[in-house]
């Protein structure tokens, strides 16, 4: 896929390695809303009161309304005592405002979605200790307003939440460096086959060697050779390792996997060249094996990674380009899917406690995805899905289409709710 | 353009605001005032059945999804009920620029720093949203039932039926499409597209507009409902519950053979529709305006409008006095597979009884001679439930 500038250099990762380390969001709370380049922050003027405790929680009302100068997003009480808070959100009649979000320094702590006139009321509770928070409405005239929590730290921390991120970032890391070393192994006996002349043996391992990159090439994309210059595909590893016929660079010619794949399924011959491709392909997996080991990724570079390999689902793989001549489109599809799920599992224990139902709906979206899947399940073919073939995408290739879209719809609301402060 | 012309005026030209009396002088009466716009919540009807039939439209429908609830379709309906009245008044849905790097945008932004152009989106719900599936069962409007089989029918099911409608019209193909598509997307997590007709041109005129032409070059809607004591009659519910100030919605769409159309002498034409082609006088009479006489005969003492024309068989006179809103629009789907030109009608239709299309479209179906030029391919019936207060939402009564 064409290379986007912004994720040409792993270097953007490596820098920042340190800056979303485990540090207590109760001491950020405390910093306030410096970091916050919004605008209009405003507290609520009538509302000073500290929030009654009800239940065990101080009780705060989120009203929306519609006003003579746009939608209104009003707090019945402006402060709190330290301890749980339960926001119950009435969205009266503000048709622009479908979302209430409690901030801390850029961090989402709680938030109530699908919000429309008519609904019900809708509550959500968190924990804070002492220290100033932002109540934001996306969509209202004053979209951010303050709130005051006094009093100390509660005991169960509201920073659980980004440790339980940073963490699963980490074991990410590993995820993905693992499967590219898995790959290599894979590739390894691709070479061997293709060396050894054997068409079916190397057909056989062409597949199985398949679903190791379209796992995790969302994350490990745009990474340029050492001398190359960004723009040049000679020296871009995703091109040199996945190139297709859909986008051939005509002065670099064909590489790597779908090079080999139309040799063995087009030709029907291995070549000189086919081993060509096999060695080159060899080695430029170790390089990106290589690489991975040193690479650590922030939660939204996890999320955003899940999102684009949905996205290579939807662009390649459903429309049969990826697999031109073999047909093994449902192993990457399926292979794109496990991925994407791997990255959100890593994301999920923190996920949960910023958006539950985000979360319930993203991951009831993955199941109904894995279910549709299930149906091509064919032991066999080599990489266990049946073949996409033109006749099977005319009958399916819609209501296949349609599942995935219900997925990414969800999936890619995930990014900005785990962004790391800048 | 006299439509770039005056959306560029603005409104010097001092054009009436919605809903206005736009009684149209030989002058203006065709013209488009793009800043216009309807108001959506407090409204005695829906939205985009009355009002003065626009430029473009798109029909969309959709499925509810596998194993999606009752409280979905809530939140469906509730957050569709709120973004049409933001898209109504030419507003987003949400943020276009997002405040958080990270973050999708809201509304997808390409009707922005367009006008409203009269915009109005109209729900319908279809009879299988009142199976089991969502508790509903007892909530079933009391007309809304699949429509049978009608003589004639060629019907693709790809191209028929859906749990949901989405009439979605206005005077800018842009605004039109940006508001079905951003509605389809906030959906997309709870239903699935199961079909959709772009129209690109009013064959149905309302009340004050001159008089437009379906595919086959003839004025469409020349004896339409017009008047509100004939919207009364004929289109809102009284009396029915929830649904009072609704009405039914039928979607037809209408494949026309246009080149063998056009290959036809228009004398020929003239003898199926019963009407001349470019005055659109009744064959017994000199103007468009003027009432067919069904019982006049030739010196031969053949009728002189055929019995089986088009608006015989259609005429209020012919069916017991029933009329029928129609509120249709051309479309063409580019060329088919045989290499002929894909087009025909968008035919929508209001009725305060299916009852009334299914008579009509039985005699039409059986005899009409036009349906030697054309075919029902798609087909869909839905209720469209009366327009919301503020600070409520379409079909909250379902949910009560």
């Amino acid at each position: 896929m064409p290379v986007s500038p912004t994720r040409l250099s792993p270097t953007r990762r490596l820098a920042a390695t340190t800056a979303a380390g485990v540090v207590s969001l109760l001491a950020l709370a405390a910093c306030g809303s410096s970091g916050d380049d919004s605008g209009s922050t405003s507290s609520a003027t009538a509302a000073s009161d500290v929030a009654p405790v009800k239940d065990g929680a101080a009780q705060v009302g989120v009203t929306l309304t519609q006003g003579s100068g746009g939608d209104q997003c009003q707090l019945d009480h402006a402060k709190a005592a330290a301890g749980p808070v339960t926001f119950t959100v009435t969205n009266k009649d503000a048709a622009s405002i479908t979302e209430v979000e409690l901030i801390s320094d850029q961090r989402i702590l709680g938030e109530k979605e699908n919000l429309a006139p008519g609904l019900s009321a809708v509550s959500f509770t968190v924990t804070l200790g002492g220290g100033t928070y932002q109540v934001y409405c996306p969509g209202a005239a004053t979209e951010n307003q303050s709130f005051t929590v006094t009093g100390q730290a509660a005991a169960t921390p509201t920073g659980d939440a980004a440790a339980l991120l940073t963490a699963g970032t980490k074991e990410y890391g590993a995820y993905a460096a693992q499967v590219l070393s898995d790959m290599q192994t894979a590739v390894g006996n691709l070479a061997s086959a293709v060396d050894s002349g054997n068409l079916a043996e190397a057909k056989k391992q062409y597949a199985l060697a398949r679903p190791f990159y379209e796992k995790v090439e969302s994350a490990v994309e745009g990474f340029v050779k050492p001398g190359y210059k960004a723009d040049d595909n000679k020296g871009n590893l995703d091109y040199l390792i996945d190139m297709r016929a859909s986008n051939l660079d005509p002065a670099v010619g064909w590489h790597g996997f779908h090079a080999i794949e139309r040799d063995l399924y087009q030709k029907g011959a291995i070549t000189a060249q086919t081993k060509k491709y096999a060695t080159e392909l060899q080695a430029n997996t170790k390089e990106l094996a290589t690489v991975s080991k040193t690479l650590t990724y922030k939660p939204e570079d996890l999320a955003n990674g899940a999102a684009g390999l949905l996205e290579e689902v939807q662009s390649n793989k459903i429309k049969g380009e990826e697999e031109l001549y073999s047909h093994l489109d449902l192993v990457d599809f399926a292979a794109n899917v496990e991925g994407a799920q791997q990255a959100f599992a890593y994301l999920k224990p923190g996920l949960e406690k910023i958006d539950p139902t985000l979360t319930d709906n993203v991951a009831k979206q993955f199941d109904n995805v894995d279910a549709a899947l299930e149906k091509y399940k064919d032991p066999t073919q080599a990489g266990g899905y049946k073949l996409w073939t033109p006749a099977l995408r005319a009958t399916d290739a819609a209501s296949l289409s349609k599942t995935v879209q219900a997925l990414q719809d969800p999936l890619s609301q995930i990014a900005q709710k785990v962004a790391t402060a800048q | 353009m006299a439509v770039g012309a005056l959306a560029a005026g603005g409104t010097a030209w001092g054009l009436e605001a919605a809903s206005g009396s736009d009684s149209p002088t030989a002058s203006d009466r065709d013209l488009v005032d793009l800043t216009k716009s309807h108001a959506f919540y407090d409204q005695p009807h829906p939205p985009g059945i009355q009002t003065p039939p626009q430029r473009h439209c798109i029909v969309m429908t959709f499925d509810m999804s596998e194993g999606t609830v009752g409280s979905d379709l809530q939140t469906l309906l509730a957050r569709w009920s709120a973004a049409i009245s933001r898209l109504m008044a030419g507003q987003p849905v949400g943020q276009v620029q997002p405040t958080r790097t990270e973050a999708i945008g809201q509304d997808t932004g390409e009707a922005s720093g367009l006008d409203p152009a009269s915009l109005t989106v109209t729900v319908g719900l279809g009879p299988g949203l009142f199976d089991k599936r969502f508790g509903l069962a007892t909530k079933r409007p009391a007309l809304l039932r699949p429509l049978p089989v009608l003589p004639s029918d060629a019907l693709v099911t790809s191209q028929s039926g859906g749990d949901l409608s989405l009439q979605v019209c206005s005077d800018d193909p842009q605004v039109t499409y940006h508001a079905v598509r951003n509605l389809a997307r906030m959906a997309r997590d709870t239903v699935q597209t199961r079909w959709t007709v772009i129209g690109f041109g009013r064959a149905s005129a309302g009340g004050g507009q001159q008089t437009p032409r379906n595919l086959l070059g003839f004025k469409d809607g020349t004896r339409n409902v017009r008047e509100p004591e004939e919207f009364d009659r004929f289109v809102w519910l009284k009396d029915a519950g929830w649904m009072t100030g609704g009405t039914y919605q039928v979607v037809r769409k209408i494949e026309m053979d246009i080149e063998i159309w056009d290959a036809d002498r228009v004398s020929d034409q003239e003898h199926i529709f019963g009407r001349t082609k470019l005055e659109g006088a009744p064959l017994t009479g000199r103007t468009e305006m003027d009432t067919p006489n069904f019982s006049a005969q030739a010196k031969d003492g053949t009728p002189v409008i055929d019995p089986t024309a088009h608006i015989a068989l259609a005429a209020a006179e012919n069916n017991q006095g029933v009329k029928i809103l129609r509120r249709g629009y051309n479309y063409t789907d580019g060329i088919n597979q045989f290499g002929q030109l894909d087009a025909g009608l968008l035919f929508i239709a209001y009725v305060n009884d299916p009852q009334h299309f299914i008579t009509l479209q039985r005699r039409l179906g059986a005899s009409d001679l036009l349906n030697e030029y054309i075919s029902h391919v798609g087909s869909g019936i839905f209720a469209v439930p009366p327009t919301p207060a503020t600070g409520h939402y379409i079909g909250e009564q379902l949910f009560a």
